[in-house]
């Protein structure tokens, strides 16, 4: 196999209709009345409004925007506003400044310029408005992970991936940002810089340190049980850099599974208590 | 033995645990066949108990002859039709051995059972951590021809159908639950598998999403050359009457005679040399 990006090229129609009827299935079974979704203004909940809303029916879409003022963004606002318009979404704007500024004050040892502690707490805040519309209006939250972020563990546990149904997780982000050009979203828009939005100039690509393009092919590698020399040599890197995602992706396995307990009964929960998903 | 049959493919999405509906659907398309002038009704892999059923397994599987087949027993009766659905069986002997199984009843009654020889356990699929493979194929005499029964991944490995067709089965029904990502092999698959053994190939696949499964549909019949007959459509549920016209095996039979040029002692090697793999 040679790595190339052509490799990620897959039929985005057929996608597209797998992941609809994915959704729809999924909230018919669970007798929900939609879905709530966080709007950023990015390309990921964007791709994700878009979907919903071709699954289900925009009416039935609730996109929730979460500003706050440390980070605030006009453009973002725009940005979320053209889609829920474009895709005939219902929107509601709930402003977290004062949620987070009374969470600040609450914690005896908050430490303001810890960046990454405060920043969590702001994707685990959204998390919380997220699941409020979803148990008051009866709808199911739909998350917006993307497979590459996944699978390095770029994301705030139980913030951001916390979530009922994540359709866009087995799509790495290149990917996503061509599934987003055929689902109509606007190209300023796929072209933005991803952040998870927790702390001003943030960008994903320069946390983690390399480009989408080469990330996604070392992981696509890895995902097709490649060494990691051999996927060094192929894309003309060092072994190193597979090496280091390699690495980032095993170590953050605790991420993405549910917490462990240790093996003491018959049949342990998360463990070999193995059911079928009732609402799928 | 009637020349020519009419086979009724019934692509059902199956409700996991709820025997009680499934067993309803499978009830009403059989009278719906009947009606639409088929002989035979064939259903997807587990469509009893549903696919993704995990441990539920062992609450959901019955022994054959047992409650449910008894009552596919009279549905059967009661249409003059044959049946075949997939069900996860309980050994008689045991409490908890479970068998992933395809099961045939006519008017007359039970006419057998087929248990999966090769249980996926790979992937997203876990079948050997809850079945018991089968160690025998299956192909049954019936007034419809002789039908051989085979599930899902058994059609990757082409000893399992030449077996079958081996011991007479001219008309091999794969029922299966296969999500979307494979339906290329599938695709590929039944067509080498009617092409090489010349019979024909009734391939029904399971509808619908169970645990992020999508399984693709795609139900078809082949013929023995290999030419897609009838086919349902890709993902939903859906139901298709076709044709089984077995004059087309003796043609198939002589232009291109695998049968007649198989070679006995290469199934020696294939022995030993899969035994040193």
């Amino acid at each position: 196999m040679k790595l190339a990006l052509s490799l990620l090229d897959i039929d985005f129609s057929e996608a597209e209709k797998r992941i609809c009827r994915f959704i729809k299935e999924y909230v018919e079974n669970a007798g929900s009345k939609g879905i709530v979704l966080g709007l950023s203004g990015g390309i990921d909940s964007g791709t994700i409004a878009a979907l919903s809303s071709r699954a289900i029916g925009g009416g039935n879409v609730l996109g929730l925007m979460l500003p706050e003022e440390e980070n605030f963004s006009q453009k973002d606002i725009e940005d979320a506003k053209l889609v829920a318009e474009k895709f005939n979404l219902q929107t509601q704007i709930c402003d977290m400044s004062s949620v987070l500024s009374c969470l600040y004050k609450s914690i005896p040892v908050f430490d303001p310029n810890d960046r990454l502690c405060k920043g969590n707490l702001k994707a685990r805040t959204r998390m919380i408005y997220l699941y409020y519309y979803a148990n008051k209006f009866n709808k199911i939250v739909c998350g917006s992970s993307d497979k590459s972020e996944t699978m390095m563990g770029y994301f705030t546990k139980w913030g951001d991936v916390a979530a009922d149904i994540t359709p866009i997780m087995d799509l790495y982000k290149t990917q996503i940002r061509k599934l987003a050009i055929h689902l109509g979203i606007p190209k300023e828009l796929v072209l933005k810089p991803s952040t998870p939005a927790l702390w001003p100039n943030q960008t994903a690509e320069n946390e983690l340190g390399i480009k989408y393009e080469t990330l996604d092919l070392i992981l696509y590698g890895l995902e097709k049980f490649m060494k990691t020399i051999e996927i060094a040599n192929q894309l003309n890197i060092q072994k190193t850099i597979v090496d280091a995602v390699k690495n980032r992706w095993l170590a953050n396995e605790h991420k993405r599974k549910m917490p462990l307990p240790p093996k003491i009964g018959y049949r342990t929960v998360g463990n070999d208590f193995r059911l079928p998903r009732h609402t799928y | 033995m009637k020349d020519k049959i009419n086979l009724a493919l019934a692509q059902i999405s199956s409700k996991r645990e709820n025997k009680e509906a499934n067993l309803q659907k499978i009830e009403d398309l059989t009278f719906k066949a009947k009606e639409q002038g088929a002989d035979i009704i064939i259903f997807p892999e587990l469509s009893l108990s549903g696919y993704v059923v995990r441990d539920q397994v062992y609450e959901l599987a019955e022994t054959i002859p047992g409650p449910t087949v008894e009552k596919l027993e009279k549905l059967a009766k009661k249409t003059g039709m044959h049946v075949i659905c997939g069900m996860p069986e309980l050994s008689e002997k045991t409490q908890a051995t479970c068998f992933n199984t395809a099961v045939l009843v006519g008017p007359q009654g039970l006419v057998g059972k087929y248990r999966k020889m090769y249980l996926p356990t790979h992937s997203v699929f876990e079948e050997k951590r809850y079945f018991r493979p089968g160690y025998q194929t299956a192909a049954f005499q019936t007034e419809l021809g002789n039908i051989g029964l085979c599930i899902c991944y058994d059609i990757f490995f082409p000893e399992v159908l030449r077996l079958t067709r081996l011991k007479g089965a001219q008309l091999i029904v794969c029922i299966s639950a296969s999500p979307a990502v494979r339906r290329s092999y599938f695709e590929t698959l039944t067509c080498a598998r009617a092409i090489e053994n010349t019979a024909f190939l009734a391939y029904v696949n399971l509808a619908g999403v169970q645990d992020g499964l999508q399984f693709w549909g795609g139900s078809r019949l082949v013929s023995p050359s290999g030419d897609v007959l009838a086919k349902a459509k890709y993902d939903e549920e859906d139901f298709v009457i076709c044709e089984v016209d077995y004059g087309d095996l003796r043609t198939a039979e002589t232009f291109i005679p695998t049968l007649k040029d198989l070679r006995p002692e290469l199934f020696d090697k294939l022995k030993e040399s899969s035994e040193l793999l």
